[in-house]
């Protein structure tokens, strides 16, 4: 060891000497001897980093972080932390918005990004076998020349994880047409609180017994960790056209979409951006969006040639009936790819215009869309917000996002503020709480809005039929008062100064 | 401690992580440190929270290839290659970064004549087989080497110091290409001995400061004024298109205006090319950051080469790195490995005859484990020159 690497050692030490000791020094030599001491860490800048993720929730505090390789090595893991008595947070690739892998209480997180392999693909079954740090879009890229593809495309798939989309049932522009995750999970092997191992689901079509599988997809971590997954693949189809229709206000939009979907027509997705947005997204990919339309709408057909050009004529018409000032037709397969690389990047252009975001989830019923949007302008006008709409249209499901610079003092309690007031406004609509981003830390304050007492009490039941002490993803997804986090009190470590 | 970062820049990271999955140090490690936002998250804490700079803190900074794959990702356009250089600069100058005899050992790149030296000791000791295998040297570095000759002033062939030394010729090639095309090169040769490249990489961003400003007086005067300054190294081409950035004047942004890759010229004089023939065999592109990334130009490849060669073929990886990034591969050789197998396996799924990338340093990278590289000017000149 050179002396800059030592000196620099001793820095490293410094770091986490700021930690309580014994406990955690056994907890993490066991750890090391299980996995490899290369992949447990627990200095300050790992935790720092481990205790966020996409979302705009702070005070998060991480425990070790693991990086297994294998189902063995998460059951020693879970194993380890049982005798231990502390929480497992699993985390994909750290993308979430609802907080769902942010550790409470510094917990184990077990990043789940080193067991990426594809283990089979059979085309024939259409089922595809999986690690659960398979990329979402290196699947879809792998099945590409098999003519197949992987259809829940959330707009993350190029770097979130196949086990982050199980755990929060994501969604995607095109799972309008295909159904969100838990249509395409056919069965998962998974890892218990207790280290032991099941396997849920199967690839029969109607597996006999409970569905437990359907259970565990979307627990957003809190029944175990999924460590193999059986995905089911589809078949890319022949035709497809994508039409870009301008709007002079979001409310014709809104409505377009309300008459295609009357008319029996199944887009395969049907995307809505409002102005602001539209223009950030323009200057990042230059795919041709208006900078003047007040809204457009993505809208995309798929299937054999002649009905996907009937389908395509008849959303343009309905579009025109609606005050669509332009429909224009992608004229290639890089125009569309343009396109949708634009919808898709959306939420990360926002730095454009400020530098932090609050993105909201919920889903109203279609032919609300365009009342609860005026009154979440409204919301955001009255607390001095700038607000922009993004959404997956045709499951009324909105995406909302304040902007806002975190420097300006005050400015997080407005923000919240008025996501509380967007939330109760689409529940008000008869909406729900979460479309695809789930629960996590986010909307737990809000879970007793939309559920009854009796109805967590069983949610917790049911939890707890999984995972009796409560280790999985401790103090996520049912709120305080119906969960376990009321009794097995949550660790308060100090953090050092790498809090 | 102060990184002496932009503010405003830090700040525009929304930390939606669409950058990890552009990144090759995430990619061979799953871990958040090595990732863009990662690192970007920690340049927050230690300039804005004060945050100890610990080992962890530097190896996350260290282990970065500066290839900037994560800013074409990035929907926010965060300066990601400017943050990180600064950051080395700050952390280098504390001390706390690039120990002396690495920047001992980069001093001889502005020395054509010490580093001519120094290649025939390398080539000496590569024939007694005196060089360590893991040090990566695929390239037979020749004993004596052509002089470039000039032929006329309409451009400027910029040699460099690493290449002109090592791969001369990959220029002898360009020169030829280029006069076919009606062009009269003057070698810059002794005039431009480094761009400065690696130095600012390191953190050395002084050194290479001094050596622009030498660059762009000597390549400013007489009759090569105004001439095109051609490259055909794309860690180089690079750094001199930033020049105007680097010392932020007008004198600069203008010299920074005349440089060009050396396809990105070709392409935009296409119809100057000769006919010349059709090569035959399958030939990938690889495209090094510097081009792709850094400059965005990486289509003026395939629209030179597919005049000549039908089979051109594209990776399927997005343009990921492949693990050279200067000196990169020696210091972080781990890593580096690392990275080069993924490309590998990717390179081998289009089962290539040949892999086209224009960047010595990715050549003698991917050369190292038996990949068949080659520049891509090298295959122009064969189609024109036979
Ligand atoms: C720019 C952007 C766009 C987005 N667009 C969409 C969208 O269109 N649709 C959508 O649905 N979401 C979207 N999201 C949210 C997010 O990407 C998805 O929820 C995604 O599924 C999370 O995957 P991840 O790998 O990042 O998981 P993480 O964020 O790491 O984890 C998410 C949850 O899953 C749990 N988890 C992770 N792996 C496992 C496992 N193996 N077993 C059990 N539990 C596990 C975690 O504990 C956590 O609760 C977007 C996010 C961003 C930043
Ligand atoms: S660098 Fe850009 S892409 Fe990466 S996390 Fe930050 S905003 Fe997102
Ligand atoms: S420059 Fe390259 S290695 Fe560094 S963070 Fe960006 S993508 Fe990763």
């Amino acid at each position: 060891m050179s002396m800059l690497e030592k000196a620099r050692r001793r820095l490293g030490d410094r770091g986490a000497r700021a930690e309580p000791a014994t406990d955690d020094d056994r907890l993490l030599s066991e750890l090391r001897l299980a996995l490899a001491p290369d992949r447990v860490r627990f200095d300050g800048a790992e935790r720092s980093l481990h205790a966020k993720d996409a979302s705009v929730f702070r005070g998060g505090v991480a425990g070790p972080s693991c990086f297994p390789v294998n189902t063995e090595e998460v059951q020693a893991i879970m194993r380890i932390a049982a005798a231990h008595g502390r929480g497992v947070v699993p985390r994909g690739a750290g993308t979430g918005l609802a907080g769902g892998a942010i550790p409470l209480g510094a917990p184990i997180v077990v990043a789940l990004t080193k067991m990426n392999r594809i283990l089979s693909v059979d085309t024939d079954s259409r089922v595809a076998w999986v690690e659960p740090g398979v990329i979402n879009l290196d699947l879809t890229r792998h099945l590409t020349p098999m003519g197949f593809h992987f259809a829940p495309d959330p707009s993350s798939q190029q770097v979130c994880t196949i086990g982050g989309n199980l755990a929060n049932n994501a969604g995607g522009p095109h799972c309008l047409a295909y159904g969100v995750t838990n249509a395409h999970i056919m069965a998962m092997e998974v890892v218990l609180a207790d280290g032991d191992v099941a396997m849920l689901g199967g690839l029969d079509p109607e597996p006999a017994g409970l569905d437990l599988r359907g259970v565990f997809v979307g627990s957003e971590g809190t029944l175990g960790i999924a460590t193999k997954i059986a995905v089911r693949i589809t078949k890319n189809r022949p035709a497809v056209r994508t039409l870009l229709l301008s709007f002079d206000s979001v409310s014709d939009a809104a409505n377009t979409v309300s008459g295609i979907i009357a008319a029996g027509i199944v887009p395969a997705a049907l995307e809505v951006m409002d102005h602001r947005i539209t223009v950030a997204v323009e200057n990042y990919v230059g795919a041709g969006y208006p900078r003047d339309a007040a809204a457009v709408l993505l809208a995309e057909v798929d299937g054999l040639d002649d009905g996907v050009g009937i389908d395509a004529d008849r959303i343009a018409e309905i579009g025109r009936q609606h005050g669509a000032t332009d429909v224009r037709t992608a004229n290639d397969d890089n125009e569309r790819a343009l396109l949708w690389k634009g919808r898709k990047t959306a939420f990360g252009a926002i730095a454009q215009i400020a530098p932090d975001y609050y993105l909201h989830d919920t889903v109203v019923p279609r032919s609300e869309l365009a009342n609860v949007l005026e009154k979440v302008y409204a919301i955001a006008d009255n607390y001095d917000l700038k607000v922009m709409n993004v959404f997956h249209a045709g499951d009324g499901n909105l995406h909302p996002l304040l902007l806002f610079d975190s420097r300006e003092p005050g400015v997080l309690e407005r923000v919240h503020a008025a996501g509380k007031e967007i939330v109760e406004a689409s529940l008000d609509a008869g909406g729900v709480l979460s479309g695809e981003h789930g629960i996590g830390v986010e909307k737990q304050a809000y879970m007793d809005r939309l559920f009854s007492d009796d109805d967590l009490d069983h949610q917790d039941r049911l939890r707890r039929a999984f995972d009796p002490g409560c280790r999985a993803n401790p103090g996520k997804v049912i709120p305080m008062g119906h969960s376990c986090a009321d009794i097995q009190a949550l660790r308060r470590v100090p953090t050092g100064v790498w809090g | 401690m102060d990184l002496n970062l932009n503010g405003d820049e830090l700040n525009t990271c929304v930390q939606c992580g669409l950058c990890l999955a552009h990144c090759p140090t995430y990619r061979v490690s799953g871990d958040e440190s090595m990732s863009p936002r990662g690192r970007i998250h920690l340049m927050r804490e230690v300039q804005l929270n004060n945050a100890p700079v610990t080992h962890e803190v530097l190896r996350s900074f260290e282990t970065c290839v500066q290839c900037r794959g994560c800013e074409p990702a990035c929907p926010s356009a965060v300066p990601y290659g400017h943050l990180m250089e600064t950051t080395r600069e700050t952390l280098a100058d504390a001390g706390l970064m690039t120990p002396w005899w690495q920047r001992l050992a980069m001093r001889p790149l502005a020395h054509t004549k010490l580093l001519g030296a120094g290649s025939v000791m390398v080539a000496l000791a590569q024939r007694g087989r005196l060089v360590p295998k893991r040090l990566g040297l695929s390239v037979d570095v020749p004993f004596t080497q052509e002089p470039l000759r000039a032929s006329g002033t309409d451009v400027i062939m910029f040699t460099g110091c690493v290449m002109d030394a090592w791969q001369r010729d990959v220029h002898q090639a360009g020169q030829r290409v280029l006069e076919a095309a009606g062009f009269g090169v003057t070698p810059s040769g002794d005039l431009a001995p480094c761009c400065g490249a690696l130095h600012a990489h390191a953190g050395l961003a002084d050194d290479t400061r001094t050596y622009a400003t030498n660059m762009m007086r000597t390549l400013s005067r007489g009759a090569i004024a105004d001439a095109s300054i051609i490259v055909d190294s794309a860690g180089c081409s690079a750094q001199m298109k930033d020049y105007g950035h680097l010392l932020g004047t007008e004198a600069a942004r203008r010299f920074s205006s005349r440089v060009f890759d050396i396809s990105e010229f070709l392409a935009l004089h296409l119809d100057r090319l000769p006919e010349g023939s059709q090569l035959a065999g399958t030939v990938a592109i690889q495209d090094p950051c510097h081009l792709r990334h850094v400059q965005r130009v990486h289509e003026a490849t395939r629209t030179v080469l597919g005049r000549y060669i039908p089979n051109l073929v594209e990776l399927d990886d997005d343009g990921l790195c492949c693990g050279a990034g200067g000196a990169y591969s020696v210091m972080e050789a781990q890593l580096s490995g690392q990275i080069r197998d993924r490309k590998v396996a990717v390179i081998s799924a289009k089962d290539p005859d040949l892999v086209a990338s224009a960047n010595p340093g990715c050549s003698m990278h991917l050369g190292a484990v038996g990949v068949p590289t080659i520049h891509p000017m090298e295959l122009v000149d064969r189609a024109l020159h036979g």
